[in-house]
């Protein structure tokens, strides 16, 4: 330990230790010259004395950067390519870092992230990751582990001056003070005022809704606003960096206890079987997250005896880091069965992929440039071994030019990055308080990644260069063969995506949904009860049908390409498959243009009957009659028919399948209304929600044009085959500019062969095969590379793909076909020089 | 008369006991160890002054200024505790090993 701090005080003191040394040297020198003894090189004795200390290598490496950063100086054109590359290549890796970063690594701006806990609910049979709010206020009430809970309903109501129905946040009201939230105006909700169902309403704005709403007038406190009609008063404006811990845009935040005042008739606070809530927990401090598991299992058991239908059997919470935005990506499921897959991370590890293709492509196409510098400066190299330089030092020199290098591109490529996620994030709308802005990870990793392509691109050709080995073929082509694949890859998915798009929007989901409206009435929310529901959709049906230009109405649990859906996870002789689940009417079928292919509809009223979808029935029982089979799926009810395929929910997914049950009187609270208009549906539209309406004022009713929600749906696949696509050309671009370099380089090497060759006759399609021949084996090599690495990705895809298959061949043959004749063309270009070589002049020169 | 080669370690050792008796200028140490060999032993400083920065790097010796019989401002090393510690171990060290060797040249 002394000896390290000798030697780090060494090189504190470098220069001081340095003279005293020369001093001692000079004094040698002169008691020597006394005695007539000849002494040797003063400089040379102190740099090996100097060597004791271990730091040479401080000077050698400056020496080296000085020395770098004059070559990079000195051909300007090559920099800037060079860090433009690799600008491209790493900007693309630290935004997908970056994303990776906000989502899972950065904590969120909390009072004190790492003590914050989000419950879920699971059973052996259920899982839900909403609680009903009385089990929320039940541990909350009794909890020991938790020092607080906090508590999220959102809830759509109707908002004056807005034309859509906006998600209001209920909030427990220790919402904002215990997650140590500042107002950017006003006040906050306050747990001392605000928590009474009798105290006055009041709302705490969104700084983006205040902004878009209210012009950010300053002087909106003590404004009154009416949500669903019922006037609350504004009390303050939450900073932009408050995230109330949705990933939702946030409009405004209400106190949850006033649920019912502004929904009216609600039941969330008393009903134990509505999961309405998001529940987070505060860790009181010295207790563990499985300390507070273990509390709230024993609290949910004792609540199970007394709600043994509402409170699952064996019930436990298990906690996520509630600190992080990725707990918020959970979002509301809930569903049967075992938990369905986070279907984000093949997709993430797809874009992981993508992201690492393009940095290999830029490294590769980089190395080949390097390798070709490398023979331009054989001279330079050759004078530096005459002089006396070792192999060892001259690699680490010609290193150090690669990794100032890759420190610029690093720089350059977080720059690059943070502008593609926030203009990523701008697009896509994601809420304020996410921060595109790198932090140290997000620089860590850039640094990292430059000095991981650093040992990519610049070692070999640091090696060959340094050996003077001029023909530094086989590095050459395995880096083009490199970039060949990886290009490939990129341009085959950005393939099958947009063939993807263009089915999605050219093919049949097995249903029509362009002249269908559905009408969310919201009964459940305004506490209405199954009779009284009942009643409510008889009445609307049937005003509906009086309507000129309606031609059919029916009833649903989860409208087509709507946001709701059930899901339950089955387990068919060891195949898993994820069904989806709608309760329907029997004029349901109609209504959607689905076909019955076998057997009969549902009748009203009856129970235990299924109608199953064609692809259902044949993977559920292949080659066989599904008639009167069970159905796996709810009570095993018995498969009554059969119809047509119908991508119902999750139109990119071809695998789905799904199944139909009859819509029970208890489900009509939560039911929808769809209609099918004969005319253009926007006519319909405005006159049914007026309808709707009139049936019951209090109601604040949702309609929607079916053809608006597709077009939401396909937005995902639009901007995800987009950006792949602007990768696979920017790969494309970067392998045809290698491509192009070599063949110049190739063709200005041999010029004088080529002379001789034509002198003596050689016709054109030889010349050309001279120049091309290098890549007769490493550009097939990397294509059928490229083609079976993107067989094995595009399998990640599978879900995504509106149905065609992840092999598709008009994808494969067309993203082949791009490649070949930009590849070609990239080729033949600079080939063009070779058959204008002047057979005389040629051999003249030198 | 020739110069003997200096094994590389036994320099160490050899400054080390020359500085036992008190602090020396490098120019001293050089002279002293040349004088006490019978003029056998030359120590270049080209072993000598990186030998040093080694000492003064395990913190065998520390340097000071002083004046040198010459009248000049010179770095003097004297042996630290830890040094004397050091040379006692090399000692006994190279006595075993140097019976070891002598009984074997002895006997063989």
């Amino acid at each position: 330990m002394n000896e390290l701090f000798r030697r780090l005080r060494y090189l504190l003191h470098r220069r001081r230790f340095d003279r005293e040394l020369a001093n001692d040297l000079d004094f040698h020198r002169e008691m020597a010259e006394r005695a007539g003894i000849p002494l040797g090189n003063a400089l040379q004795l102190r740099e090996q004395a100097r060597d004791a200390w271990g730091w040479t290598w401080i000077d050698r490496f400056a020496q080296d950067l000085r020395y770098a950063a004059r070559m990079l100086r000195k051909s300007p054109g090559f920099t800037l390519i060079a860090v433009l590359m690799l600008a491209i290549g790493i900007g693309v890796n630290v935004a997908v870092f970056g994303f990776f970063d906000l989502m899972v690594l950065r904590p969120l701006h909390v009072r004190d992230p790492a003590t914050l806990l989000r419950f879920h609910r699971r059973s052996s049979r259920n899982y839900a990751f909403a609680l009903p709010y009385p089990e929320m206020a039940f541990f909350r009430a009794h909890s020991r582990t938790l020092s607080a809970v906090l508590a999220l309903n959102t809830t759509k109501v109707a908002v004056e001056g807005e034309e859509k129905q906006i998600d209001a946040n209920f909030v427990t009201a220790n919402f904002f003070s215990d997650l140590g939230a500042t107002p950017r105006l006003g006040r906050l909700l306050d747990p001392a005022r605000d928590d009474t169902p009798g105290a006055a309403p009041v709302v705490v704005l969104d700084r983006g809704f205040w902004q878009r709403h209210f012009g950010a007038d300053p002087l909106v406190i003590g404004r009154i606003i009416r949500l669903n009609g019922k006037p609350a008063t504004v009390i303050g404006v939450a900073g932009g960096e408050f995230s109330g811990l949705s990933l939702n845009q946030s409009a405004f935040w209400v106190s949850l206890i006033q649920q019912p005042y502004f929904a009216t008739g609600s039941h969330v606070l008393t009903d134990f079987a509505d999961n309405s809530v998001r529940m987070w927990g505060r860790l009181q401090p010295g207790f563990t997250p499985k300390a507070a598991e273990e509390e709230l299992r024993s609290l949910a058991a004792e609540l199970h005896n007394r709600h043994p239908a509402e409170i699952w059997e064996k019930e436990n919470l298990p906690s996520d880091p509630g600190g992080y935005a990725k707990s918020m990506m959970i979002g509301n499921r809930s569903g049967t069965e075992s938990e369905s897959q986070n279907e984000l991370y093949p997709v993430a590890a797809l874009v992981a992929t993508l992201g690492l293709l393009i940095l290999a492509v830029a490294c590769g196409n980089l190395g080949s440039m390097l390798l070709a510098r490398g023979v331009a400066r054989e001279r330079e190299i050759a004078i530096r071994v005459a002089v006396g330089a070792g192999k060892g030092r001259l690699i680490r020199q010609l290193f150090t030019e690669s990794l100032l290098l890759a420190l610029l591109g690093s720089m350059a490529g977080l720059a690059v990055g943070w502008a593609v996620l926030r203009s990523l994030m701008l697009f896509t709308g994601s809420p304020a308080w996410l921060d595109a802005t790198p932090d140290w990870r997000v620089a860590l990793f850039a640094l990292g990644a430059g000095f991981a392509s650093a040992i990519l691109f610049g070692l070999t050709p640091a090696t060959q260069a340094a050996r003077q080995h001029h023909r530094a073929t086989i590095a050459r082509q395995v880096l083009v063969g490199a970039q060949v694949a990886a290009s490939c890859v990129l341009l085959i998915v950005a393939g099958l995506l947009g063939r993807a798009l263009n089915h999605a929007l050219s093919s049949s989901l097995g249903f029509a949904y362009q002249q269908i409206i559905s009408i969310d009435p919201g009964l459940g929310q305004h506490g209405y009860s199954p009779a009284r529901a009942q009643a409510y959709m008889d009445t609307l049906q049937g005003r509906l049908r009086a309507l000129p230009g309606v031609e059919s109405v029916s009833l649903a649990q989860s409208p087509p390409l709507g946001r709701r859906s059930e899901i339950a996870g089955v387990d068919i002789d060891g195949r898993s498959m994820r069904v989806q689940i709608n309760r329907v009417d029997p004029q349901f079928f109609r209504t959607m243009t689905i076909p019955l292919l076998r057997g009969r509809n549902l009748i009203r009223g009856e129970t235990r009957a299924a109608v199953v979808g064609e692809s259902f029935a044949r993977a559920a029982w292949p080659g066989e009659d599904p008639l009167g089979k069970k159905s796996f799926v709810g009570e095993d009810d018995t498969v009554v028919g059969v119809v047509g395929t119908a991508r119902l929910v999750k139109i990119e997914d071809s695998d789905s399948v799904e199944i139909y049950l009859p819509l029970a009187q208890a489900d009509l609270p939560g039911a929808s209304v769809l209609v099918k208009t004969s005319g253009a549906p926007e006519d319909v539209a405005r006159f049914a929600a007026a309808t709707a309406k009139a049936v019951d004022p209090n109601t604040f009713p949702e309609v929607q044009l079916m053809k608006t929600g597709f077009r939401q749906k396909l937005r995902g696949g639009e901007s995800s085959a987009m950006a792949v696509s602007v990768l696979g050309a920017i790969a494309d671009l970067l392998a045809c500019l290698g491509i192009v370099g070599m063949v110049a380089y190739a063709v200005s090497q041999r010029t004088r062969e080529i002379g001789i060759r034509m002198a003596l006759g050689a016709r054109p399609a030889h010349i050309l095969a001279i120049v091309l021949r290098q890549f007769s084996r490493p550009v097939p090599a990397g294509l059928l590379l490229g083609v079976g690495g993107a067989a094995a990705l595009s399998g990640l895809l599978r879900g995504q793909l509106y149905g065609i298959s992840n092999l598709d061949p008009a994808a494969y043959l067309a993203a082949i076909g791009v490649f070949a004749v930009t590849v070609v063309g990239a080729a033949l270009w600079p080939a063009r020089r070779a058959l204008r070589v002047d057979p005389m002049r040629a051999l003249r020169h030198e | 008369m020739p110069k003997a080669e200096m094994p590389s370690g036994a320099l160490v050792l050899l400054i080390l006991r020359v500085l036992r008796s008190g602090a020396l200028h490098g120019y001293a140490i050089a002279q002293r160890i040349h004088v006490l060999s019978s003029e056998v032993l030359h120590v270049e400083e080209g072993s000598l002054y990186p030998a040093l920065q080694k000492i003064l790097l395990k913190g065998w010796v520390t340097a000071e200024w002083g004046i040198s019989e010459t009248n000049r401002k010179v770095r003097f090393y004297r042996l630290t505790p830890a040094g004397r510690r050091q040379l006692e171990a090399e000692l006994s060290e190279y006595d075993r090993v140097n019976g070891a060797i002598q009984s074997v040249l002895r006997t063989a």
